[in-house]
């Protein structure tokens, strides 16, 4: 598995680029298509599913246009497995913060 | 002894010596480290805004007006008497970023920030572009693409500007909110500010770059990989505001 980089031909690389743009393009207008469709709806699900699209996004972004997944395995697990902190943080902080609105409210 | 030296000679094993484990530059490893804190920096920042929007009531519905719908000149006085921007709960973020250039009296929630959303993602593609031109070597097409990539960047901090003037018009400060709770203002102007603030230096650097090609450095060099990195920043400053649009303007 040495640097699949050099065994694409630009061609591929050029068509891989547009394809990544034409579904980041797609994801956005999706998002923004639930946002009027769900408009006067609000609860976690729709939080949820707007939070989703982003990771997915995120991880096309990362992936394509940052060259993430042609990369070595190593240094994706560098990258990546640190985020784990910010997932840790959110939870928390999302408890916190529901205690902080039960206790003002 | 015999040991240690199949380890330093052994193909299979990256971590044994005289070549980099992880397969790229020092400066590409530098930048993805670098790239790293910063995510942690705006994670921070977004879970600090989670954090307090969780802490306030949720958004009161809207049931008063509608997209396209015309508003009239004081729309923040007619919400804040139809009891819709109070003090205990967050706003609804289609009611504060409901403006467009140029046209006036329409509600038009989220129109011109998925505007931004579209122009940083499309100079996010010209500037890849630009990296798989200068794999190529071809000088004119990396020159053209990073031409691109600073227009966009450009139009993008003149459409945020545009936003904070308008909000500023409105009434928003740092320590003062029209809208409401006084935090939603404050983390607005910080959070979009750090991030355009991270748009403008990159759009520094792709300048500086922009120049470096014209002049042939990197042609000389034999290489674009400079064009790479600096494209490594530019996509994470993209990716940060995939968070920011979901984050402020979508929740």
């Amino acid at each position: 598995m040495e640097h699949l980089e050099h065994t694409e031909t630009p061609s591929d690389m050029k068509s891989q680029i547009w394809k990544t743009f034409w579904i980041l393009l797609g994801l956005t207008v999706i998002d923004i298509a639930l946002y009027f469709i769900l408009l006067s709806y609000h609860s976690m699900l729709k939080n949820a599913l707007f939070i989703i699209l982003g990771v997915v996004k995120a991880w096309y972004i990362v992936g394509v246009f940052m060259h993430m997944k042609f990369e070595r395995k190593m240094l994706m697990y560098t990258i990546i497995l640190p985020m784990i902190f910010v997932v840790f943080l959110v939870i928390l902080m999302l408890i916190e913060g529901d205690f902080t609105n039960k206790l003002r409210w | 002894m015999a040991n240690s030296t199949t380890l330093s000679t052994g193909k299979t094993f990256a971590w044994g010596g005289g070549k980099s484990p992880f397969s790229v530059s020092y400066g590409k490893l530098m930048m993805w480290i670098f790239l790293l804190s910063d995510a942690f920096t705006f994670s921070s920042l977004l879970i600090a805004y989670g954090f307090i929007r969780y802490s306030y009531q949720a958004p009161i519905a809207n049931t008063i007006i509608k997209p396209l719908q015309h508003v009239g000149e004081n729309f923040v006085e007619e919400m804040k008497k139809a009891g819709l921007f109070v003090q205990d709960h967050w706003p609804a973020p289609e009611l504060v970023f409901n403006h467009f250039p140029f046209i006036h009296g329409m509600h038009l929630p989220l129109f011109f920030v998925s505007l931004m959303t579209f122009i940083l993602i499309f100079s996010s593609v010209t500037m890849v572009l630009a990296v798989e031109a200068g794999h190529r070597m071809k000088k004119d097409e990396v020159a053209n693409y990073m031409l691109l990539t600073i227009i966009g960047g450009a139009a993008f901090l003149g459409c945020q500007a545009w936003e904070w003037a308008t909000f500023i018009h409105e009434g928003a400060r740092l320590d003062y909110n029209p809208f409401g709770p006084r935090s939603f203002a404050a983390l607005f102007f910080i959070v979009t500010g750090f991030h355009g603030f991270h748009v403008f230096s990159g759009v520094v650097l792709n300048v500086i770059i922009y120049l470096n090609v014209l002049a042939g450095t990197y042609e000389d060099r034999g290489h674009y990989e400079m064009v790479e990195k600096v494209g490594l920043y530019w996509h994470f400053v993209d990716l940060v505001w995939v968070f920011v649009f979901t984050f402020f303007y979508l929740i």
